[in-house]
C-alpha cells in the first residue's frame, strides 16, 4: 500500500517529518518498506517562459527559443513542435539529472548554443508517453522550481501491510492510525452531491440473487458525462501513489478506492440490457472476457454482476470488456458493493486475477463505506466530467450486518501482556481508533467494533490493540516463572550429532543439497526396475522440472556436488550430507521420511604438502571412515558383505555393511560408468547409511576394563594361505580361540609375489599377549602362540612361512 | 723406573689434554689403562720389582692413575658437552615449514547456527522436537488458524504434494504436533527444513527455520520479550539494540516482529538494513486461542508464546555472508570458511 505524506495531511494535522512519520507507522504495526521523495534532485527543473521561438537556421525540425528563466534570458534549442512564444514551460537547466540517469549539459546543437532542455511529461517521469513538451498553466511564476510550483513535492511512503489490516488499504485508513498516534482528529472528505433529472430507479434496478455472497449493493447514475483526460491534480495524485491515469471516470473510481479504500466500478449504462443489475453465481461452463481481454471459464462458485441478459463484471475482481466505459460513454452506472471475502478470494485465485479490488474485498472491505464511497465518487465524476448525478440512490442491503460487540475483562490485559493499565487509560486507547466502549463495571468492557476493523473479533484481538497503541516497547520485560523440566535430548538427536562430529573430525565438510531433484536423478545409478528409490514423491506445483520430485537418495546430489567442486578446481574432496530422503506412502501421511548419512571422498589421502603422503585415497580410506563412525556409535560385530552392494558401485570394491542380518548401509568405489555420467574422471568412494538403522544398532559403553600391571610379549607369524581366504577368517578364529591372554592382534602385512607360490598369499599377524595376573614367561607365551598358529593352520589350510 | 713413570705421567696427561673428541679420549684411555695399556703394563710389572721398591713405585703408579682418571672425567665432561653442543648446532629445522596434518572438517553454517541456538535455549529448559517435512494441511495451516481461502495463505507460497499434503512452509506445525502429544507446561525448540515456492536473490525454495514455544500458567507478552531479548543479546552481544513492533501471524495474538540494531552498520543505516538501522530477525507472539482450541488446551488456564526465525538469515548476519544461494551450492571454498 502506497500513501503520500501530503495526502495524509489532508485528513489529519500532524507535526512529524516524513522520517518520523515512517518510524511511528512502523512501530504501530504498519511497517514502512520504503520511501521515495517525489521530485527529489529535480529542483533545477524550473518554470520558464518562452520569450521568442524561431526556426533553427540550419535544421528544419528544430527551434531556437529565447527562454526567460526568471533571472535572465537564455537560449535553448528544442525539437518539439507544440510550443509557441508566450508559453510557460519546464526548463531543465544544465546539471540536472532527469529520471533514467539522463544528464542535461550545456551544448551546441547544429551550431546554436543550448542552455538546457525543455521537458516533456515523459522526460520528467509524469507519464509513459507524451506528444510534445509540457505546456504549463499561465498562473505560474518563471524561475520557481517546477515541483514546487505544481505542488508536486511529496514523499511516497510504501507500507507492507499485514493481511489483517484491510482498513489501512486507504489513505484515510492510514490517516486514522496517524490521528490515533498523535491524538489529533481525523477529517474525512466532505461530499456534496447535487442531484437532478429523473430518479435513478426509473432507469436502473439492482437485484441480489445470492445475498450470501453479496450482502449489499448500491448504485448511482451520472448522466451527460464527457469522457476525457483528468485534470492535472488528479493525474499527479494518482501517479504519486503509483497509478496510471486512464480517463476522468475510471480515475475517480481509482482515486476514491485509494482515498477511502472501497473499490468501485463504473459501467457504461447503455451497454447494460434493460438497465438491470443482477448479482448471482455464474452457471458452470459460462465464459467471460474481463477488461484485460482474458477469457475465463466460470464455475458455480464465481459471483458475477449481470445485466438482464449476460455477465458484465466478475464481482469484486474485474469488470467486463462488454460494459466498460468508452470514449463516447455518456451515462454511467456506478457500483459500490460489499462482497464476501472468501468468495472473492476463491474466484481471484482460480482465475489468476489479483487486482486492487480483489485485494481489498478478500481481506474484508467496510460495508458501511458502501454509500459513502458511492457518493464521493459520484460527486467527483460529475465534477470532472461535467455530468449530473441522477436523483436518488439504489442501496440494496438485504442482510444488515449488526455491529460487532466484543467483551473484554480488563484483568485479561494484565494476564496476557504482563502490563497493568488503568481502565480509563484502556478506554482512551480504544476510543483513539474509533472503538465504542461501554464500561460495564467490575472490569468488564463492552467494545463496539466499527465495520472497518473486521480483524477485531475476540478479546485477545483487543488486547493486541492495547499493546499496539500503548507501544510494544513500553511493555515491561520479564522472565517466565515456572518449573523447567529440562529433558535430555532424545538418543536419535544425540547420535545424529555424534555422527556429524565424527565425520567433521575425520576431515569431512558438511553439505546441504535441495530436497527436490529432477525425476530422472536416479536414472544414472543403474538401479533395477523394482528399486524403491525409483518411486518418488512428486510436487504438484514445482518451480521447475529440475526440482519437481523429492529425492529418494542422497547419492546423485552428492555426486553432482563432487562434480561441481572438481570443476571449481577444488580437489581432495571429503564431503558428507546428513539429510532426509522421501518415499511415497499411500494415505494421509503421503510419504515416509528417512534420515540418511552419505559421504564421499576422492583425491589424496592427505592434504598436499612437502611432508605429506601424495598417495590417493582408496577403498580402505573409505572403510576406515566407516569403521571409525561405527566405533563412535558403539556398533560392533559388523559384517562387510561383498556379495551385497549397490548397482552404482564397483562390483569388486564395494560391500554392504550388515549387523545381525540388517543392512546399515553400503559403501565402495563408485562405478566408473556412473562417474562418467556425472562428468567425474577420477575415482570417488562413497558410503550411504540409514540413520535409523545406525541408531537401532548403536550400543552403549561396554564398561571399564581394568589395566594390567604386567609386561606384554608379542609374537609375529606369517601364514601362507589360499589367496581367496578373506582376512576376516583369520580375525574370526583369533576372536573365538580359547587361547588365553591375547590382548590384541594386528594384521600388519599382506604379501603376494616373489617367493610366494601362485594362488597363495602371505598374511602376517602380530599377537600381543599379556596377563592381568602375572608376568608371562617366554615358555607360556610360546606355548599359547604355538597353539593359536596350529589352530589357524588347521582351519585355514595354512602353512607357517 | 721413576723416570719412566714420570714420562708416562707426562705422556698420559698430555694425551688426555690433546684428545679433540670423545673418541680420542677413549683411545687415550685404552692406550694407558686398557688391558695392554702402558700404565697397566707398569702395574703388571710391579711383581718383578724388589719388595722394598714396591710401595714407592706403587704409590707413584696410583698417583698417576688417579690424576689420569680425574683428568679423564674432567675432559670427558667437556668433550661430551662439546659434542652435544655441536649436534644441536648442526640439527636445525625450518620451523616455518608447514606441519604434517590431516584434512580439516567443517560443519555447514546452518548446522553451526542451529547447534548454537539449540544449546542456548537448552540452557533455558527448552527441549528439541522435530516434525515431518511433508506435512498435512491440518498441521501446517488449519490448526494454526490459517483456514483455506484465507488471505494469510498468501503470506507463504506453498509447494503442494496433494490437496491435503504440502512441503511444510514453516516449523510451526511442530507446535501442533507437540501440543497434541504433551500437556502443558511445554518448552520446545524445533529446528527444521522448510519450503516456499519462491526463488530469487533473496529467497531460496528450501531454507531452515527454528521455532520455539513455551506454554505454562501465567505466561505473558513481557515474558516473550524477556526470553527473546535474552536470547538475542546472548547471541549477538550484550549491547545489541532490540525492538518489538506489532505484526500479524494467524497463529499468534498479539503478534510481534522483532528487530535488532543492524549488526553491519551498528544502527547507523546501510544497504543491508535499507538505511533503517534495524534488521528484522524473528517473528513472535502470544499463541492464539484458536491454536489452543485445535490442540485442546484450555486457553483460560494456560497461555504461551511462540517465535520463529530463519537460520540462513542468522548465519548471513553472523558471518557477513551476502548471498543466500551460497548456502546450497556447497562450494568447498564457501564451506571451508566455517
Amino acid at each position: 500500500m502506497i500513501v503520500t505524506y501530503n495526502w495524509l495531511k489532508e485528513f489529519v494535522d500532524f507535526d512529524m517529518d516524513p522520517q518520523q512519520l515512517a518510524d511511528r507507522l512502523t512501530m504501530a504495526g504498519l511497517e514502512v518498506d520504503g520511501m521515495v521523495e517525489i521530485g527529489a534532485g529535480l529542483d533545477s527543473v524550473i518554470v520558464a517562459r518562452l520569450n521568442r521561438v524561431e526556426p533553427h537556421p540550419d535544421a528544419d525540425r528544430l527551434t531556437v527559443c529565447q527562454v526567460d528563466n526568471g533571472t535572465e534570458v537564455v537560449q535553448v534549442v528544442c525539437g518539439a513542435t507544440n510550443h509557441k512564444t508566450g508559453d510557460l514551460i519546464a526548463l531543465a537547466q544544465p546539471g540536472t539529472i532527469l529520471p533514467g540517469d539522463f544528464k542535461i549539459k550545456k551544448s551546441k546543437i547544429r551550431g546554436q548554443v543550448s542552455m538546457g532542455m525543455l521537458c516533456s511529461e515523459k522526460e520528467l517521469g509524469f507519464s509513459e508517453e507524451s506528444a510534445g513538451i509540457m505546456i504549463l498553466p499561465q498562473d505560474l511564476e518563471p524561475g520557481v522550481p517546477l515541483f514546487d510550483a505544481l505542488k508536486l513535492k511529496d514523499v511516497q511512503i510504501e507500507i507492507g501491510l499485514t493481511p489483517n489490516r484491510p482498513d489501512c488499504l486507504s489513505v484515510v485508513g492510514v490517516a486514522r492510525e496517524v490521528a490515533a498516534m498523535c491524538g489529533k482528529p481525523l477529517r474525512l472528505p466532505e461530499v456534496t452531491i447535487i442531484e437532478g433529472g429523473s430518479p435513478v430507479e426509473d432507469q436502473a434496478s439492482v437485484t441480489i440473487k445470492d445475498d450470501d455472497l453479496c450482502p449489499r449493493y448500491a448504485a448511482r447514475m451520472i448522466r451527460d458525462v464527457k469522457i476525457g483526460p483528468s485534470p492535472s491534480w488528479m493525474v499527479s495524485r494518482l501517479e504519486s501513489v503509483g497509478m496510471r491515469s486512464i480517463n476522468n471516470v475510471v480515475d475517480v473510481t481509482n482515486y476514491v478506492m485509494m482515498e477511502l479504500g472501497h473499490p468501485l466500478h463504473a459501467f457504461d449504462y447503455r451497454l447494460l440490457e434493460n438497465g438491470e443489475i443482477i448479482v448471482k453465481r455464474a452457471s458452470a461452463g459460462e465464459t467471460f472476457v474481463t477488461l484485460d481481454g482474458q477469457e475465463h471459464e466460470l464455475d458455480n462458485a464465481d459471483l458475477m454482476i449481470c445485466d438482464g441478459n449476460r455477465s458484465v463484471a466478475m464481482a469484486g475482481v474485474m469488470g467486463g470488456q462488454n460494459s466498460e466505459v468508452q470514449d463516447d460513454t455518456s451515462t454511467i452506472l456506478l457500483e459500490s458493493a460489499y462482497f464476501k471475502p472468501t468468495s472473492i478470494r476463491r474466484t481471484s485465485k482460480r482465475h489468476g486475477l489479483h487486482t486492487e479490488s480483489s485485494h481489498r474485498f478478500e481481506r474484508g472491505a467496510d460495508i458501511d463505506m458502501v454509500p459513502v464511497a458511492l457518493d464521493r465518487a459520484a460527486a467527483l465524476i460529475a465534477e470532472l466530467s461535467g455530468g449530473q448525478v441522477a436523483t436518488g440512490v439504489i442501496d440494496n442491503y438485504p442482510r444488515t450486518l449488526d455491529p460487532q460487540i466484543v467483551e473484554l475483562r480488563t484483568e485479561r490485559i494484565g494476564q496476557l501482556l504482563g502490563l497493568e493499565l488503568e481502565q480509563q487509560h484502556v478506554v482512551e486507547l480504544f476510543e483513539s481508533i474509533a472503538l465504542g466502549v461501554d464500561v460495564q463495571g467490575d472490569g468488564l468492557l463492552r467494545v463496539e467494533v466499527p465495520s472497518f476493523r473486521p480483524d477485531l473479533e475476540r478479546d485477545v484481538d483487543l488486547i493486541e490493540e492495547v499493546a499496539r497503541l500503548y507501544g510494544y516497547d513500553n511493555v515491561p520485560v520479564t522472565l517466565p516463572q515456572g518449573a523447567m523440566d529440562a529433558e535430555k535430548s532424545p538418543l536419535k538427536q544425540q547420535l545424529e550429532t555424534l555422527a556429524r562430529n565424527e565425520l567433521v573430525a575425520a576431515g569431512f565438510a558438511e553439505v546441504i543439497n535441495y530436497s527436490f531433484v529432477a525425476p530422472q536423478s536416479c536414472s544414472h545409478l543403474n538401479l533395477s526396475d523394482g528399486d524403491p528409490r525409483l518411486q518418488q514423491v512428486r510436487i504438484l506445483n514445482p518451480l521447475n522440472e529440475e526440482q519437481s520430485v523429492m529425492r529418494t537418495s542422497l547419492v546423485p546430489s552428492l555426486l553432482e556436488t563432487v562434480s561441481r567442486n572438481l570443476a571449481y578446481r577444488s580437489h581432495d574432496l571429503r564431503l558428507f550430507e546428513l539429510r532426509p530422503v522421501f518415499y511415497p506412502v499411500a494415505g494421509e501421511t503421503g510419504g515416509r521420511q528417512e534420515l540418511r548419512l552419505a559421504a564421499v571422498l576422492c583425491g589424496r589421502q592427505q592434504p598436499e604438502g612437502w611432508a605429506q603422503s601424495a598417495a590417493d585415497v582408496d577403498f580402505f580410506d573409505l572403510k576406515g571412515t566407516a569403521e571409525q563412525l561405527l566405533e563412535a556409535l558403539k556398533i560392533d560385530q559388523v559384517d562387510f558383505n561383498a556379495e551385497m552392494s549397490e548397482p552404482y558401485l564397483h562390483p569388486g570394491k564395494s560391500c554392504a555393511v550388515m549387523k545381525d542380518g540388517i543392512q546399515l548401509g553400503t559403501m565402495g568405489e563408485v562405478h566408473p560408468q556412473v562417474l562418467a555420467t556425472f562428468d567425474i574422471d577420477e575415482p570417488v568412494f562413497l558410503l550411504d547409511f540409514s540413520l535409523p538403522e545406525l541408531v537401532a544398532a548403536a550400543g552403549s559403553h561396554p564398561g571399564f576394563q581394568p589395566l594390567s600391571r604386567y609386561p606384554d610379549v608379542s609374537r609375529d607369524s606369517a601364514l601362507l594361505i589360499d589367496e581367496n581366504v578373506p582376512a576376516k577368517a583369520i580375525m574370526d578364529i583369533v576372536a573365538k580361540t580359547k587361547v588365553k591372554n591375547i590382548e590384541d592382534t594386528v594384521l600388519f602385512d599382506i604379501y603376494q609375489g616373489a617367493g610366494i607360490p601362485a594362488g597363495k598369499k602371505s598374511l602376517a599377524i602380530r599377537v600381543r599377549y599379556r596377563s592381568t595376573e602375572k608376568t608371562l614367561t617366554e615358555e607360556e607365551v610360546s606355548k599359547a602362540h604355538g597353539k593359536l598358529i596350529k589352530t589357524l593352520c588347521q582351519q585355514l589350510e595354512a602353512e607357517i612361512r | 723406573m721413576k723416570e719412566r713413570l714420570e714420562k708416562l705421567q707426562h705422556d698420559a696427561l698430555a694425551a688426555l689434554r690433546d684428545a679433540a673428541d670423545e673418541k680420542a679420549l677413549q683411545d687415550a684411555r685404552v692406550r694407558f689403562l686398557g688391558k695392554k695399556g702402558e700404565l697397566t703394563e707398569v702395574m703388571k710389572g710391579m711383581r718383578d720389582l724388589a719388595p722394598e721398591d714396591r710401595p714407592v713405585v706403587g704409590g707413584l703408579v696410583n698417583t698417576v692413575k688417579e690424576q689420569f682418571e680425574a683428568l679423564f672425567t674432567e675432559r670427558h665432561e667437556i668433550l661430551h658437552q662439546q659434542a652435544i653442543n655441536q649436534r644441536l648446532e648442526q640439527e636445525r629445522v625450518d620451523v616455518t615449514l608447514p606441519g604434517r596434518k590431516g584434512f580439516a572438517g567443517h560443519k555447514h553454517p546452518v548446522t553451526l547456527v542451529t547447534e548454537e541456538i539449540v544449546a542456548l535455549f537448552s540452557r533455558l529448559g527448552f527441549v528439541v522436537e522435530e516434525g515431518p517435512e511433508i506435512e498435512q494441511d491440518f498441521y501446517n495451516f488449519e490448526a494454526l488458524n490459517i483456514p483455506k481461502d484465507h488471505p494469510a495463505r498468501d503470506m507463504q507460497d506453498t509447494f503442494y504434494i496433494s490437496d491435503d499434503l504440502v512441503l511444510r512452509t514453516h516449523t510451526s506445525p511442530v507446535q501442533i504436533r507437540t501440543m497434541l502429544r504433551h500437556q502443558p507446561p511445554v518448552r520446545v525448540i524445533a529446528p527444521g527444513t522448510v519450503y516456499r515456492r519462491d526463488s530469487d536473490l533473496t529467497h531460496s525454495p528450501m531454507f531452515h527455520q527454528i521455532e520455539g514455544f513455551l506454554v505454562d500458567k501465567n505466561i505473558t507478552f513481557g515474558d516473550l520479550k524477556g526470553i527473546l531479548t535474552h536470547f538475542l543479546k546472548e547471541y549477538f552481544g550484550e549491547d545489541l539494540g532490540v525492538r518489538f513492533r506489532p505484526s500479524f501471524f494467524p497463529f499468534t495474538e498479539p503478534s510481534a516482529e522483532v528487530d535488532i540494531a543492524c549488526v553491519i552498520c551498528s544502527g547507523k543505516g546501510c544497504r543491508v538494513c535499507k538505511g533503517t538501522g534495524w534488521l528484522e530477525i524473528l517473528g513472535s507472539g502470544m499463541i492464539d486461542p484458536e491454536v489452543f482450541r485445535a490442540v485442546d488446551y484450555d486457553s483460560t488456564a494456560y497461555s504461551g508464546f511462540a517465535f520463529g526465525m530463519g537460520l540462513e538469515r542468522i548465519a548471513m548476519l553472523k558471518y557477513g555472508v551476502n548471498d543466500l544461494r551460497l548456502f546450497f551450492e556447497n562450494d568447498l571454498r564457501f564451506l571451508r570458511q566455517f
